[in-house]
């Protein structure tokens, strides 16, 4: 899951920031609103947290403006204004949920977890394909009743394919969402991290769930 | 129990009334009674005088000659008047048949003079009296014997004179007591309705909602002199609902400022506990606590400044001050952060300028901008400090490279919890509140501030009084 972080008070952002990436997120950061609004769109982010007080473009500009431009990625506002018509002008300039600060972090996790379910129109924080099953509430995933321990980097790839089980998932699209911006490794590291899922993800007996389809990318089905 | 306007108009118009009405009844009862009376003894005296030209002098003896049958009045079998006629020696000359042989009351007085009194009447009833001593007629003309005198006294019932009195005083009473009542009344309306103004003012005032203070008193309609109260009223809410309005706007935006740094505290703490870390990772998030406590602090030291400058401006003391000396002052504590980013401070200021100030307002004022300065100058930047003697003031400017704020920033940074773009994102936390203390610290000194911003130059123009005064530059 790639999440945009626009946060000018850096405590702040960098808390989330580690946050988001320990839970598996690719997160991105920024503490401007034109350099929020640029890595936006040439970007696409399953959530972007957005705070509304920003030095220059203010949040509610950055929102209007990432709708206006057709960004469909969810918004979750971050703001010390709690009052009634501060939210109602949020969420109708297009923001899709509302978080005042200060806040527990756990909260923040849940909403744009939340807000990523939705991105996949997933009600449901359970996955299931075949055996495998995926709470993505707890980041927990068993096969065949049996606990599997993923490192977070293995949960967010299998994660993605699982949002998406039963289609075919270019490589680009794994790259665009599960790598941040200033990440260095080149797009030979999701098939390495593809090895090791399916790897850990292997039980006796049983067929390989995550199928390479040639030229294409993967897809994470159960046997037809 | 508190007196009320309309008690103390109704009660002061009727007792004032009243006190005039009964004035006029007595007036109008003495003049009354006077005629009344004056008619009722000119009877008295007639029928004296008539009887008295009944009296002669016939040589030595005096002689009456009245006849009662001419006189029906002294010959009623009920309640008949009476007449009695004495010789100057008091022996009696002739009576009314009335008297049944008794007397009236003989009174001296001079001769042909009428004395009235009160009587009681031989059969007991209230009469008045009239009595005349007078000198008969004599037939002897020329011869000058020796005049005697008599005297003739008339008496009858007052009853009709007191019977006349009585409907008088009965009128006049009843006529005062009713008018009275009636003015009650109406002073009673008349006061109501002139009142009526008040009570609706005071019923339009009592229903301003305490919570809402945009309500105003209507003055239309009313009376032109409750107009200034309901002015001034009206104005009082005015600057009490301006007050409100400010007080509310600067708690609420220092506790949203308040907030972003807790967030950041909590964030950063919910981040640490969140799962166990290496040593390392715990210093770090400790002191990012520790930054963000920092930076808290000067935003609370800043609002309290604040507020206390907005409360007591008064305390202000002036004194004469050495500019280069509090420069120097508000700088010293930064001379590590100047080396460590080698910045480059040139100060021009002749050692001899003063300006007339609060010595700890002015450091106040000098120490913000210098810190300003200092955080954003870029990394070998330049900070450029003056200060000019002229005609009764002192300019100080304060002008440091590497602002990134656009010119038309320099309008906007003296505005409470503004930021400048980048100032806040290099360094965390800025709370924005000191540019706004130093506007208020130099009003309060009675100087002025202004910024200007000319390519990447951020320049804060002070303008300080220094007006002669007895003390002299203190020297150190």
């Amino acid at each position: 899951m790639r999440v945009l972080v626009v946060e000018d008070y850096l405590p702040i952002q960098k808390a989330v920031a580690k946050s988001l990436r320990e839970a598996g997120c690719a997160v991105d950061t920024s503490a401007d609103g034109e350099e929020a609004l640029w890595f936006a769109s040439n970007n696409e982010y399953d959530v972007v947290v957005l705070d509304l007080m920003l030095p220059g473009l203010d949040g509610l500009s950055v929102l209007r403006r990432l709708r206006a431009g057709g960004g469909s990625s969810h918004v979750l506002l971050l703001t010390a204004r709690d009052s009634v018509q501060d939210r109602v002008r949020g969420l109708d300039a297009g923001a899709d949920d509302y978080l005042v600060k200060p806040f527990a972090m756990e909260e923040l996790l849940a909403r744009v977890r939340a807000l990523a379910r939705r991105a996949y129109c997933a009600k449901n924080p359970t996955i299931a394909v075949a055996d495998l099953h995926i709470d993505t509430s707890r980041q927990e995933v068993s096969r065949g009743g049996q606990g599997l321990s993923l490192t977070a980097r293995e949960y967010a790839l299998l994660e993605y394919l699982a949002m998406r089980a039963g289609q075919v998932v270019s490589r680009a699209d794994i790259w665009e969402h599960l790598y941040e911006f200033r990440a260095d490794a080149d797009s030979n590291v999701v098939d390495v991290y593809i090895g090791y899922l399916r790897r850990k993800l292997e039980r006796a007996g049983q067929p390989s769930l995550i199928q390479t389809i040639r030229g294409v990318g993967y897809s994470l089905r159960g046997p037809s | 129990m508190r007196w009320s306007i309309r008690g103390r108009l109704l009660w002061s118009v009727i007792g004032a009334m009243a006190v005039l009405q009964i004035a006029l009844a007595t007036l109008v009862y003495e003049v009354m009674e006077r005629a009344f009376r004056s008619d009722f003894d000119a009877v008295l005296a007639a029928t004296a005088r008539t009887l008295s030209a009944a009296v002669e002098q016939d040589g030595q003896e005096l002689r009456a000659d009245i006849d009662e049958r001419d006189l029906p009045e002294f010959r009623r079998a009920t309640q008949p008047d009476y007449f009695e006629v004495w010789r100057d020696d008091g022996q009696v000359l002739a009576r009314s048949s009335s008297l049944k042989g008794g007397d009236l009351e003989r009174v001296e007085g001079a001769v042909g003079a009428v004395t009235y009194r009160r009587v009681r009447l031989p059969d007991g009833r209230p009469g008045r009296a009239a009595v005349l001593q007078f000198v008969p007629k004599s037939d002897d003309e020329g011869q000058h014997r020796a005049r005697r005198t008599a005297t003739v006294g008339v008496a009858r019932d007052r009853a009709p004179l007191d019977a006349q009195m009585a409907v008088l005083t009965w009128l006049l009473a009843s006529g005062t007591g009713g008018t009275i009542a009636i003015s009650f009344l109406v002073g009673m309306i008349i006061v109501r309705r002139g009142l009526a103004p008040l009570n609706r003012l005071a019923a339009e005032i009592s229903s301003i909602d305490q919570a809402d203070l945009s309500a105003r008193v209507p003055s239309r309609m009313l009376p032109a002199e409750l107009v200034p109260v309901v002015e001034r009223l009206n104005d009082l809410l005015r600057r009490l609902e301006d007050a409100f309005a400010r007080e509310r706007s600067f708690t609420s935006d220092a506790a949203h400022e308040l907030r972003t740094p807790l967030a950041g505290l909590r964030a950063t703490i919910d981040v640490a506990l969140a799962r166990p870390r290496a040593t390392t990772e715990y210093r770090e998030a400790l002191s990012d606590c520790l930054t963000i406590v920092q930076h808290t602090q000067t935003l609370t030291d800043h609002l309290l400044a604040l507020a206390r400058m907005e409360g007591d401006q008064a305390g202000a003391q002036r004194e004469s001050l050495l500019v280069a000396d509090l420069v120097d002052a508000a700088w010293r504590p930064l001379a590590p952060t100047v080396a460590r980013r080698q910045l480059k401070l040139s100060a021009q200021i002749a050692p001899t300028i003063t300006c007339t100030a609060d010595r700890s307002l002015l450091l106040t004022i000098l120490t913000e901008l210098a810190s300003n300065a200092a955080e954003y100058t870029e990394d070998g930047g330049r900070i450029d400090l003056a200060a000019v003697a002229v005609a009764g003031a002192v300019e100080v400017v304060i002008a440091n490279t590497g602002c990134r704020l656009p010119p038309e920033a320099a309008e906007r940074v003296f505005e409470r919890f503004w930021r400048g773009d980048e100032s806040r994102s290099q360094t965390g936390i800025h709370a924005g509140l000191g540019l706004t203390l130093v506007q208020r610290a130099v009003a309060a000194i009675g100087g002025s501030v202004a910024v200007s911003i000319c390519d990447g130059t951020f320049a804060v123009r002070l303008r300080l009084p220094d007006r002669p005064s007895s003390r002299a530059p203190e020297v150190p």
